[in-house]
C-alpha cells in the first residue's frame, strides 16, 4: 500500500470551549514522514487525534486524497495507529493482535495467517506468535503494536509517541526500524514526539507546534540551522541568549561593543551552510541573539578570529557529560552553557567565541 | 532474632483477642448452623444413624421444583449477563452524552429496592389486568382479550432480572471504566464496530468481574424466598418455597436441609467452574 497525501486546512480544535489548535494549515505529501514536535500541551497529540478521528474539529478540513474526512469516525478513515501505551489487547496472543485488523476486513484464516507470519518474521517476533501480550517485554510489545498497524495495509500510519516508554538503547534501534519500514512500504507517516533528536532522525519534515499554532515547518536541517523564531531556536537547543546592538549594511552585521562583548563584523546567511548569521530580526538595533552550547567554544588568550562574536567571561561550573566538557560561564551578569574539549578550571578567565554560522538573531519582541 | 520472636508472643495473643469476637460470631452464626444442617440432612434431625432418606424424599417430592429452580436461576443469570453487558457497554462506548447520563442515573434504582418490594411491584405490573397489559392494550399493541398474566415462571425471571441486573451492571461498568481506553480506540481505528469492540475487545478484558457478578447474583437468586412465593405460588415452584413449606407445615428439617444442601451444590458447581477458569487465566 502506497501512502496518500493529507491536507489540513484552517483546522480549529478544542475541548468544550477551550480552543487547543488555531487555524492549522499543513500539507503532508504522499509517503512522507512528518514529525509533530512540541512541548507538553502544545497541541501535537490533539492534532494527531483530529487526524485519527478521535476528536471532531470545531471547524476546518482534513482532506485525505482530496476528500474531507474531518467529520468521519475513526473506523471509517482507513488509518493505522501505534499508541503511546501500545494499546494491545491483553486477552489475545501476539498473532491474534496482529491479525485482528485483517479479521475485521473479512480476510480468510489462511490469508490472515500468511500475512501475520510474514510480519512476525519482519519484526523479529516469529517465536512469540502464541504468547499473550502481558508476557512480552516493552520492546516486543512495541513491535507487536507496529505489526498490528502495518498488517492492515493502511496508507497512513499515525504514531503517538510510540517510543517514549522504551529504554534508551531499544529506542535508538526502533527509530531506525520504524523509519526503514515506512520507507520500504511507502507509507505516509505522522509521528508525534517531544523528543527533538527522535524527530530529527526519523522525519522528512518537522512541524514545530507552540500553543496550538504551527511555529515552523521544515526539514530537520532547516529547523535546526535556520529556526524562524526565538521559540523554535530555544526548542531546537539554542538556549544561550544575549541582547545585542547591531547595524546591518550590504549583507554584513556590525555588532556594537558593550559590556563583555567585543565589537565584531559578521556576514549574514543567504543559504544554509554558508557560515553566516541566521538573521530573522525585522530591523537592526536592539536584537536578541541565541546560540547553542555546542556551536561556541572557549579561548583562553582572548585572540578572537575574524567573523566570530566574542564575550569575555569566567568559568563558574563544569561537568563532563561525555566527549566534551560542559562549562557554565558568567559574562556581564549572564550565564551561558558552552561545550569545549579543552580543560579549564572554575574561576579561569575565558572568552566565549561564537562563529557567525552558530548565531541566530531575532527582534526583541519575537 | 530470638529477642524478636520473644516479642511476637504477646502481639500474637493480642491479634487473636482482636479477631476472637468476629471468629466467635462466624462460628455461632454460620459454621455451627451450617454444620448442624448438613448433619441433620443426613440423619433424623441430628440424631440416629446416617442415611440419605431425606435426599431420596426430596428428589421424589421435589424433582420438578429442583429442575424449575435450576432453569429459572440459570435463565435469569444469562439474561442478567446480557443486559448488564449492554448497559455497561453503552455507558462505556456510548457517544450520546445525554443518553449516557440518563441511563447512568436510572439503571441503579432497583438496587435500593428490597426483593419483597420488587415482587410486590411486579405483581401489580405483570398481572392480567396489571400496568403492563394496560399500557400495551391502551397503546394498541395487543388486543384486550390477548392480555395474559405473567405471574408464573416468567414473572420470577423478570423480577430477578429487574432486581439483579443493576448490581452486575454496576460491577461491570466499573471494570469497563478501568480498562485502558486506548485498547478501545485501537479497535475503532482498525475498523471495528461498537458491537464488535464490546464483544471481542471489552468483555474479554472484564470477564472475571462479569463472572463474579453473575455468580453472586446466581447465589442470591437461589436463596430468595419472597419472589417465588409472591409471584408464583403454584407448582412447580422454587426450592426456597419448598424448604419454607417443609419447615413451617411439617417441621421437617431433614428434607428442608437436604434441599438446602442441593442449593449449596448448585452454587458449588458454578463456583468450581469460576475458580478453574480464573486459575487457567492466571496460568496463561
Amino acid at each position: 500500500m502506497v501512502g496518500v497525501g493529507i491536507e489540513i486546512e484552517k483546522l480549529c480544535v478544542g475541548y468544550d470551549k477551550n480552543r487547543v489548535l488555531h487555524d492549522i494549515d499543513l500539507e503532508i505529501n504522499s509517503s512522507e514522514f512528518v514529525a509533530l514536535l512540541g512541548s507538553s500541551g502544545c497541541g501535537k497529540t490533539t492534532l494527531l487525534k483530529s487526524l485519527s478521528g478521535f476528536i471532531k474539529p470545531m471547524s476546518g478540513q482534513i482532506r485525505v486524497n482530496g476528500s474531507d474526512v474531518a467529520q468521519l469516525p475513526p473506523e471509517q478513515r482507513n488509518m493505522a495507529m501505534v499508541f503511546q501505551s501500545y494499546a494491545l489487547w491483553p486477552h489475545m496472543t501476539v498473532r491474534q493482535n496482529v491479525g485482528y485488523g485483517l479479521k475485521l476486513r473479512g480476510m480468510s484464516k489462511e490469508q490472515i495467517n500468511c500475512k501475520v507470519d510474514e510480519l512476525l518474521v519482519l519484526l523479529g517476533l516469529a517465536d512469540f506468535g502464541d504468547r499473550k501480550v502481558p508476557n512480552l517485554s516493552g520492546g516486543q510489545r512495541q513491535r507487536v503494536a507496529l505489526g498490528r498497524a502495518l498488517a492492515v495495509d493502511s496508507p497512513i500510519l499515525l504514531l503517538d509517541e510510540p517510543l517514549s516508554n522504551l529504554d534508551a538503547r531499544i529506542r535508538l534501534s526502533m527509530r531506525h526500524e520504524i523509519r526503514s519500514l515506512q520507507q520500504r512500504m511507502g507509507l505516509t507517516a505522522v509521528h508525534v514526539t517531544h523528543d527533538r533528536e527522535e524527530a530529527m532522525v526519523m522525519a522528512d519534515r518537522i512541524v514545530i507546534l507552540n500553543a496550538g499554532h504551527i511555529a515552523q515547518v521544515g526539514t530537520p536541517l532547516e529547523v535546526y540551522e535556520q529556526p524562524k523564531s526565538n521559540f523554535v531556536a530555544t526548542f531546537m537547543g539554542a538556549e544561550n541568549e544575549i541582547a545585542l546592538n547591531v547595524e546591518r549594511a550590504n549583507g554584513t552585521l556590525s555588532i556594537s561593543e558593550q559590556e563583555a562583548v567585543k565589537a565584531a563584523s559578521l556576514s549574514v546567511s543567504n543559504e544554509i551552510g554558508d557560515g553566516g548569521v541566521n538573521w530573522q530580526a525585522t530591523a537592526a538595533g536592539s536584537v536578541r541573539g541565541r546560540f547553542r552550547s555546542s556551536a561556541a567554544h572557549l579561548l583562553a588568550d582572548g585572540t578572537v578570529p575574524e567573523g566570530h562574536l566574542a564575550l569575555a567571561g569566567r568559568v563558574t561550573q563544569l561537568s563532563y557529560p561525555g566527549g566534551v566538557f560542559r562549562y557554565e560561564i558568567e559574562s556581564a551578569g549572564q550565564l551561558y552553557m558552552i561545550d569545549d574539549p579543552c580543560r579549564y578550571a572554575v574561576g579561569d578567565a575565558v572568552t566565549i567565541c561564537v562563529p557567525a554560522g552558530g548565531l541566530h538573531l531575532y527582534s526583541e519582541a519575537a | 532474632m530470638s529477642g524478636q520472636s520473644m516479642s511476637v508472643g504477646p502481639g500474637r495473643m493480642g491479634a487473636i483477642l482482636l479477631v476472637a469476637p468476629a471468629l466467635l460470631m462466624i462460628g455461632f452464626l454460620f459454621v455451627y448452623p451450617f454444620g448442624y444442617s448438613v448433619v441433620s440432612a443426613f440423619t433424623d434431625n441430628g440424631e440416629g444413624s446416617w442415611h440419605i432418606a431425606n435426599f431420596t424424599k426430596a428428589v421424589e417430592f421435589y424433582s420438578k421444583d429442583i429442575l424449575f429452580t435450576i432453569v429459572i436461576v440459570s435463565l435469569s443469570t444469562v439474561i442478567i449477563g446480557i443486559l448488564a453487558v449492554a448497559i455497561a457497554g453503552y455507558l462505556t462506548l456510548g457517544e450520546n452524552k445525554t443518553a449516557v447520563a440518563i441511563l447512568k442515573w436510572l439503571y441503579r434504582w432497583p438496587l435500593f429496592i428490597p426483593f419483597i418490594v420488587s415482587a410486590q411491584l411486579m405483581r401489580t405490573f405483570l398481572a392480567k389486568n396489571g400496568m403492563m397489559n394496560n399500557i400495551l392494550t391502551s397503546s394498541g399493541i395487543i388486543e384486550p382479550l390477548a392480555a395474559q398474566s405473567y405471574l408464573d415462571w416468567r414473572g420470577i425471571v423478570i423480577t430477578f432480572v429487574w432486581k439483579q441486573t443493576p448490581f452486575v451492571a454496576l460491577l461491570v461498568a466499573g471494570a469497563m471504566a478501568s480498562i485502558d481506553r486506548t485498547t478501545i480506540d485501537a479497535g475503532r481505528i482498525f475498523g471495528a464496530s461498537r458491537l464488535r469492540i464490546l464483544i471481542e475487545l471489552v468483555v474479554p478484558q472484564i470477564a472475571t468481574t462479569l463472572m463474579v457478578g453473575l455468580i453472586l447474583s446466581y447465589v442470591v437468586m437461589l436463596s430468595v424466598l419472597s419472589v417465588p412465593l409472591m409471584i408464583n405460588a403454584q407448582s412447580p415452584t422454587m426450592l426456597t418455597v419448598d424448604m419454607a413449606w417443609r419447615i413451617n407445615s411439617y417441621g421437617d428439617y431433614g428434607v428442608a436441609n437436604a434441599l438446602g444442601i442441593m442449593s449449596y451444590l448448585f452454587t458449588g458447581v458454578v463456583a468450581w467452574f469460576y475458580l478453574r477458569q480464573s486459575l487457567k487465566d492466571k496460568g496463561a
